[in-house]
């Protein structure tokens, strides 16, 4: 919703909101965006730049037009030119340098591509000093605590028609069949990578892309990075549910963590097991977990692939996490636990069934039509139909009441219209127990309605007293 | 109602019955008839019959009202050839009718939620025009005799007799079994009288009470049931009850249920089996070239992180021995 929005002119412009309630409102609250007036941001940057002095770099030849001995040299000094920063703040400054720039990091992408022999030892603190120069740098500030991920247009980075460049290049480079690890680990250190993962936390999603890619490679191709980088990644993650609760980059990190946890050796070590339970289990209680969340339940389905003994603690952990105010959250959790149990054993089903189930049973009475239609719809799965026919005399009891009493009293006619399907399938799969368990609920129905009248002729009888009373002593009913 | 009365009752049902049975040729006619388009099957009226118990069940109505229904379906059934897609209308009209008979007024679902619920492909109107012929073929005002109305007198019979013993003969139990029974066309060949005594005899074996053996041997007698019909139908209800109470399974799925989600809910739905960008990093991938140099690094890099809260690489070797071996050689 970008472009400006009239707003009244008695008002403030930061507090229109002129906009109809229903489309603009989640769970009640109205969207920030709404509340907001729109503007178009322009991308602030804390960087200190030298004013007025103009930047001059002597054009050098193209390196296709060099004989092949000449062009490592030549690819040294272009990597070298390509080391000084513009400004992109200024949109009219240095026009002609940062079209030369750009069309050098283009002929540097072309030539990593292509040619063979040009990777000398001296060109990795080169290549690795060119990126770092590009990539490495204080992210521009965001509108602080008013920029809202789930809602607002993020900020794209400025410098980007250079930045895009390098990226490509940096990533090429690493691919590059002449790419030897065993050089490059001197310069791609610790210190780099750290560096990296803070660029995570870029608004810009192309940059996060790129850096996802980037990051990928590194961790694929550095044996001994990879224990510092699984260690990072936790801080982050750690920092980021327990501390901040803002972090731009999670769904491409665990993106990352998804090959990798796609790649684990079995027996999976502790260190793997302890990740899942204390980061990401917990990465499920934040607010913004819409934007992760198909990353994240890809990762928890691929660590119950690996090893099924962790469904239990899995199941568990997101059972202690339900959402207990926001639907939105409550859908998607639906969502994850049926591709949870998608992949499930038997035997893990059976261990964690009836905690399951009492959630499920009360997901199914949800007044939230969204939930409810989400939990009934489980029904329509036949692998968990099959689990559930299994263990049919567990389950059944656990979903009788909430099932029977919805069908009479919910507000939603499609929902009621679901139960009777779910109804009418545990009816065929145990038709003793469900026989049972009605006569049970309407007997236990009939009790409290029979309470319920002789508690309401109680009453009657003790107005009929007092009036009596009333009466008897002076003839004047009290009023 | 006293023991004398009751057995007086019990005698003019068992006078009436009769008029109440579905033709057995027409029956006979149906189960012989096997699956095919043109012509209702055993199975197929079995498979709709459930589905009366299930909207049973669902609107909370009483067993009489599907007791009721049934009989009025099979009657039908077994007088007039429909086709088969016109049985599923049929079926919810005599379940309707025998609601607005049985059922209180305020209890009543409006055709149209039958329908809605029941996935039906036909209109309120057809259903009205369905019962007005229902009506008028079977003569049909208000009342019939059914086993449930045997089952409910026997009851009342065996109680009478022995007061103290009320929570032995479950009146639910027995309404259950004859439901159980009567999604079967077979036994809608059965007079009522003897399907409701064979049931009887069958919960008085389970709970094995001699008193009300007693009781049932004089019911047969005062209603001159022959011992081989009995025989028969005690059989017949002994293995239909035993499938029923099975744990097994059954999933017949005659016909599956359609399944109706929001937009919202159905855009959303599997939406996280999206294949993965990037391919998988294996672990312990260990590259020649550069395990070597790459000890020391993971020495120093990796020292932090093995005595770190998280990690535990430091139980074990960390690295495979031949390739140590190499290092020193190197």
């Amino acid at each position: 919703m970008m472009g400006d929005r009239p707003s009244p002119p008695s008002r403030a412009m930061s507090s229109a909101a002129t906009t109809s309630p229903s489309a603009d409102k989640v769970d009640g609250f109205s969207r920030k965006s709404v509340r907001k007036a729109k503007q178009k941001r322009s991308q602030s940057s804390s960087q200190f730049r030298s004013q007025g002095k103009p930047i001059e770099l002597t054009p050098l030849p193209l390196l296709k037009d060099v004989p092949a001995p000449e062009q490592p040299e030549l690819f040294l000094k272009k990597l070298q030119q390509c080391c000084t920063v513009f400004d992109f703040m200024d949109t009219l400054s240095d026009l002609k340098m940062k079209e030369y720039k750009r069309s050098t990091l283009n002929e540097l992408v072309d030539y990593v591509t292509v040619s063979r022999g040009y990777l000398t030892e001296q060109a990795y603190p080169d290549v690795v000093k060119m990126v770092s120069h590009n990539i490495f740098r204080t992210l521009p500030p965001s509108d602080s605590n008013e920029f809202d991920p789930e809602e607002d247009e993020p900020t794209l980075e400025a410098s980007w028609p250079h930045l895009q460049l390098v990226y490509e290049f940096f990533i090429r480079f690493l691919e590059s069949q002449e790419f030897q690890p065993s050089i490059a680990k001197k310069y791609i250190d610790q210190k780099f990578v750290l560096q990296l993962l803070e660029l995570f936390d870029s608004e810009d999603p192309r940059e996060r892309d790129y850096l996802k890619t980037v990051l990928h490679r590194i961790y694929g191709k550095f044996l001994g990075l990879r224990a510092f980088i699984r260690k990072q990644i936790n801080n982050i993650f750690l920092r980021f549910v327990y501390e901040t609760e803002h972090f731009n980059g999670v769904a491409e990190l665990l993106e990352i963590l998804g090959s990798i946890i796609n790649g684990f050796a079995l027996p999976l070590k502790a260190e793997h097991k302890q990740f899942l339970v204390k980061v990401l289990i917990p990465l499920h209680t934040v607010r913004s977990l819409s934007l992760f969340h198909a990353q994240l339940a890809y990762c928890i389905v691929q660590f119950l692939e690996k090893d099924p003994t962790l469904t239990e603690p899995v199941i568990r952990g997101l059972l202690k996490f339900w959402p207990k105010t926001c639907s939105q959250k409550e859908v998607m959790f639906l969502g994850e636990l049926e591709e949870i149990l998608d992949v499930i054993e038997p035997t893990q089903f059976v261990k964690i069934q009836e905690p399951l189930f009492k959630q499920i049973s009360r997901c199914v009475s949800s007044p939230h039509f969204q939930v409810a239609e989400r939990a009934l719809y489980y029904w329509n799965n036949e692998y968990i139909m099959s689990l559930i026919e299994e263990n049919s005399s567990v389950i059944l009891p656990i979903m009788f009441a909430s099932l029977y009493r919805i069908s009479k009293e919910h507000w939603n006619p499609a929902i009621v219209a679901l139960v009777y399907n779910v109804l009418k399938a545990f009816m065929e799969m145990n038709s003793t127990l469900f026989d049972e368990l009605t006569a049970t609920y309407k007997s236990d129905r009939q009790r409290e309605k029979k309470k319920e009248k002789e508690r309401e002729d109680l009453w009657k009888k003790l107005e009929d007293l007092e009036l009596k009373r009333g009466l008897r002593s002076d003839g004047i009913i009290p009023t | 109602m006293d023991a004398f009365k009751l057995m007086k009752e019990l005698r003019v049902n068992y006078e009436q019955e009769a008029h109440y049975l579905p033709k057995e040729t027409g029956l006979r006619l149906i189960e012989s008839t096997t699956e095919d388009d043109s012509r209702i099957s055993a199975k197929c009226r079995d498979a709709k019959v459930e589905d009366l118990w299930s909207l049973t069940s669902f609107f909370g109505y009483s067993t009489q009202t599907f007791v009721l229904a049934v009989n009025l379906l099979d009657r039908f059934l077994a007088m007039i050839r429909i086709q088969p897609k016109h049985l599923s209308c049929l079926s919810v009209s005599c379940l309707h009718m025998a609601a607005k008979v049985t059922e209180e007024e305020c209890n009543l679902a409006p055709p149209v939620e039958l329908i809605r619920i029941g996935q039906c492909r036909f209109t309120a109107s057809d259903l009205c025009r369905m019962e007005k012929i229902v009506a008028e073929k079977l003569n049909f005002k208000s009342k019939a005799v059914t086993a449930l109305t045997f089952l409910d007198l026997y009851h009342q019979i065996a109680l009478s007799h022995c007061t103290d013993r009320k929570e032995i003969l479950s009146l639910e139990k027995l309404e259950a079994q004859l439901k159980a029974c009567l999604c079967r066309i077979s036994f809608s060949k059965a007079k009522p009288s003897v399907l409701a005594l064979s049931l009887l005899r069958q919960e008085i074996h389970a709970v094995q009470s001699e008193d009300m053996l007693e009781i049932a041997c004089h019911i047969q007698r005062h209603l001159k049931i022959t011992d081989v019909e009995l025989r028969l139908w005690s059989e017949r209800v002994a293995r239909c009850l035993s499938d029923y109470s099975s744990p097994e399974c059954s999933k017949p799925n005659h016909r599956k249920l359609q399944w109706i989600v929001s937009r919202r809910t159905a855009q959303n739905l599997h939406s996280y089996r999206t294949v993965p960008e990037l391919p998988t990093i294996p672990e312990h991938c260990w590259d020649e070239s550069e395990s070597e140099d790459s000890c020391e690094d993971v020495m120093s890099s990796g020292e932090e992180s093995l005595s770190s809260s998280l990690g535990s690489d430091a139980e074990g070797p960390y690295f495979p021995l031949h390739l140590r071996r190499k290092h020193l050689h190197a």
